[in-house]
This record gives C-alpha cells, sequence and structure tokens, in this order.
C-alpha cells in the first residue's frame, strides 16, 4: 500500500458533479456511483473502484469501473491522465489486454484532480505473490508467452498516430534518444550518480542504429499486470508509454530488478526468455534479437534507478513528504550495480565468448 | 546515564530492536507496511552512523583525483564529459563498483548478499 496517511484527492462523499459529468460522458440519462473503495497500490496517483448505476445509453445498468487520478505531484517523465488515456485506447483497439477505456477528463475541477474512468479487471497484480505462486510451475511458461504475444500486438502500433501526437518521435536512435532523456531527467535530482554517468556512457557509445518505431508500454514489467488462476487478464500503468524500440519492453521485463527475486525465471520471473520471446515471434512474426538483450538490460537497471531517484526526489524537493518515496530514491545503488555487473558480463563475453562476470 | 548509553547508534540499536520485538507484530495490517518501513530506515541510518559516507567517497576519489580533492559531483560530470573513463583511469569500473558495494553495505545488504550468491 502507498502513502497510507496522505490526504485523499477524490472525496466520494460529495460526487454530485461526478455523476452528471460521467453521464454526459458515455450518453446516459444517469450515472449514480453507489460505491466507492480505495484500491491498494498506485506510487503515482489514487485508484478507486466505482461502483455504478447507470440508466440510459449503450452501458445501462450495474458497472464497476476504475478511477484513475493524477497524483499531487508527477514525475517529469510520466503522462498526464489524458495522454495515457489515449495511449491505452490505442493499445486496446489494437487487442491488447487492457482496461477498457470508458472517459477521461482533464479538468481539476471535477474531483480536485485530472482522472480517467476505465474497466474493472479481475485479477491481482502482487508480483512478489506471483513469482511464489506455488502453481506457477504450471503456468509460468503459458503466461511469459502470453505476455510476449501482448507485447507484439501493442508494438503493432506505429507512428504516425494522429492521436498519439503528442508522443516524441525521436530523431536519433531510440536508445540514444532514451540515454539523452535519462542525464536529463538525472539532472533534476539532488544526487550526483557517478556510477549511473558511468552506465549512461556506456550505453550511449553502445547505442544500436535507429530500428523501426513503435508504441512501447514503458513500464512492462511483473507487478504491472493483472493475473487470475494462472491467466493474463490485463496490462495497466500506461503513464511511461512511447515511441522506441521494441526489445524495449522485452529487455524491461527481463531485467534483473523485476524478477522479485527468482532470477532463474528471466521472463519478469515468471518464466523463461525463450517463451517470451517464442510468444512475441508468434503473433508479430518478427526475430527478437536475442544478441541485443543484455543491452536492452543494462539500459533498464539504468532506467529504473533514475527513476527511483526521480521518485525520492519528490520526498526531498517535490514538497511530498513520504518515507516510501524516499526509500525508493534511496534504492538506486541496487539498480546501478545491476547496469555495471551486466556491462561487465556483456564486455567479458565479447573479450572471452565466455560469460564471465561473477556479480 | 552513563554517555555510552546516550551514544545516538546506541540509541537507534535499542529503538529498532523494541520496534522489532514489540511494535510491528501488533500494528494492524493496513499499518504493517508503514512499519516495516520505519524499521528499514532506522536500519539504514544505524549502518550509516557505523560507517560515515566522508570516509566512504575518499576511497573512490582519492585514487582518481588525489588525496582529499575531488567531488562526487565533479566524478559525476567528468564521467558524463569523458574526461574520466576507463583510458584515463583504468580501474575505474571496479572503484565504481567497490563504492557501491560499500553503498550497499549501508543501504541494502541483503541485496548485495543475493547479488554474489
Amino acid at each position: 500500500m502507498a502513502h497510507a496517511t496522505r490526504p485523499r484527492t477524490f472525496d466520494p462523499s460529495d460526487s454530485g458533479v461526478l455523476e452528471g459529468w460521467l453521464a454526459r460522458q458515455i450518453g446516459a440519462n444517469r450515472a449514480r456511483i453507489t460505491n466507492a473503495e480505495l484500491l491498494s497500490g498506485g506510487a503515482i496517483g489514487e485508484n478507486w473502484r466505482l461502483d455504478v448505476d447507470v440508466a440510459g445509453g449503450r452501458r445501462s445498468g450495474r458497472q464497476t469501473w476504475v478511477l484513475r487520478t493524477d497524483a499531487a505531484t508527477r514525475m517529469a517523465m510520466s503522462h498526464d491522465r489524458a495522454d495515457e488515456y489515449a495511449c491505452m485506447r490505442a493499445a486496446y483497439e489494437a487487442g491488447v489486454a487492457v482496461p477498457e477505456p470508458i472517459a477521461v477528463s482533464t479538468e481539476r475541477e471535477l474531483i480536485g484532480a485530472p482522472f480517467m474512468i476505465v474497466g474493472m479487471l479481475q485479477g491481482s497484480a502482487q508480483g512478489r505473490k506471483l513469482v511464489r505462486d506455488p502453481a506457477l510451475a504450471a503456468f509460468g511458461e503459458a503466461l511469459a508467452g502470453r505476455l510476449g504475444e501482448e507485447l507484439a500486438k501493442l508494438h503493432s502500433v506505429q507512428p504516425p498516430r494522429r492521436d498519439l501526437g503528442f508522443l516524441h518521435v525521436p530523431d536519433q536512435s531510440p536508445a540514444r534518444a532514451a540515454v539523452r532523456q535519462l542525464r536529463a531527467d538525472l539532472d533534476k535530482c539532488s544526487e550526483p550518480r557517478p556510477a549511473l554517468e558511468y552506465a549512461l556512457a556506456w550505453l550511449d557509445r553502445r547505442s544500436p542504429p535507429a530500428a523501426g518505431l513503435v508504441l512501447v508500454h514503458g513500464d512492462f514489467r511483473t507487478g504491472n499486470y493483472l493475473v487470475e488462476a494462472g491467466m493474463l487478464t490485463g496490462i495497466l500503468d500506461w503513464e511511461f508509454a512511447h515511441w522506441g524500440d521494441r526489445h524495449e519492453d522485452l529487455g524491461w521485463l527481463c531485467a534483473r530488478c523485476w524478477r522479485f527475486g527468482s532470477d532463474q525465471l528471466e521472463a519478469g520471473g515468471v518464466g523463461t526468455r525463450e517463451a517470451l520471446y517464442r510468444g512475441y515471434e508468434r503473433q508479430s512474426r518478427i526475430t527478437v534479437e536475442r544478441a541485443a538483450m543484455p543491452y536492452w538490460e543494462v539500459l533498464a537497471a539504468a532506467r529504473w534507478a533514475v527513476v527511483a531517484l526521480l521518485q525520492g526526489e519528490r520526498h526531498l524537493t517535490g514538497g511530498e513528504r513520504s518515507l516510501e518515496l524516499l526509500l525508493t530514491g534511496m534504492m538506486a545503488p541496487e539498480m546501478e550495480w545491476d547496469a555495471l555487473a551486466g556491462i561487465e558480463a556483456i564486455e567479458a563475453i565479447e573479450t572471452t565468448g565466455m560469460k564471465g562476470s561473477s556479480r | 546515564m552513563t554517555e555510552a548509553v546516550m551514544q545516538p547508534a546506541a540509541l537507534l540499536s535499542i529503538a529498532i530492536e523494541t520496534l522489532r520485538s514489540e511494535v510491528l507484530a501488533a500494528l494492524p495490517p493496513d499499518r504493517r507496511y508503514a512499519g516495516a518501513m520505519i524499521a528499514n530506515a532506522l536500519e539504514v541510518a544505524q549502518r550509516g552512523l557505523e560507517a560515515p559516507t566522508a570516509e566512504r567517497v575518499r576511497q573512490l576519489l582519492d585514487p582518481i583525483y588525489g588525496a582529499g580533492r575531488g567531488s562526487i559531483a565533479w566524478l559525476a560530470r567528468d564521467v558524463r564529459s569523458g574526461e574520466v573513463d576507463d583510458a584515463s583511469t583504468g580501474e575505474l569500473r571496479d572503484l565504481l563498483i567497490a563504492d557501491l558495494r560499500r553503498e550497499l553495505m549501508i543501504r541494502n545488504p541483503r541485496f548485495l548478499a543475493s547479488r554474489s550468491a
């Protein structure tokens, strides 16, 4: 649970304005919120389960949706709710398992912050619990394959897209553009990090050439998808979506920091990377460049280190006092360690043709 | 009360011990995560007292800039610009990894153990 004691943005006891707005958005005569429950998770914003009685229109009847707000402060690299909503809609239309986009508001006046309303999906997103599920041996490989298929569907969304016109189109190699952005984000942080600078300099020197741009989720990892009885039900948290290289999402999921301790299952701690790659190739008919993946996993570690530092910065200078955010910032050396160990392993293989790093 | 008992490290030590043994288990479920975070933060602070940052960073900076010279901000800047790299400082990556090891001994020794396993 995040920020158990912080003030809430949405006040369910004062939802009349929201109900009127919602009815207009979905073409209903009336929408009445019968129950609102704050859900766990959401280090960036708040998530509320809403039970809504809808009268009239194509959504008439009892509905269960999720209201997702902007947080008081936001990381520079994350989208606001309207842009996140547009990315989710593009993914939904491409057939990706994603909560159905229902409505979005950029106005602060309605409930105190911009928000979106999306479909409610069954399942749990608790990564640590998932990788320790005793039944994982039975469903993990299939789940990894399904994750690959979903990524392939997402990556079928490619520029130019008028509905995603707010997304920056990199004018150079996506990896090099990522490094440039990470350096700019790092410059917003109070704490200089030489090890991270070392990793970014290495990534910049070794960046692969520009490949075809695709819509990248940007935070596709265990903990950001829902699983119910061993089956994937939906992919969450689209606030970091951007145009990038298809290997970036694959590398992020396989990065060691997102295996929750189940290091032998390299695809997010749930399955083998081959199962993930095969699922991707089955759906996309595009071959995953296996030799390129260690580079993208170093980039993933460096990126998570920067994200952690930015989270810590929200406490340090962003006016959002939170022990959880501060402790997240203090995790940066862990990802720096993985990044440097990854670099060492890549160079050892290049030098000797052997897996050489013991770190 | 002796001065030894009033040392910050000693105070933190008994505070953590009391928190872990008498408080955490008694917290309601929706406060246990916050309690665990507090215990973690106190333990990091305790380890930090035993290994002052200033001493740690000199072990990184002295081989690169000379005794007592340079700063972490300088090093970050020089690594980005390429002024300091593996060519100019042959052992740069080893120095950075050694520094991370010392930093992680304070911030999260369990992580370090997991990567050494």
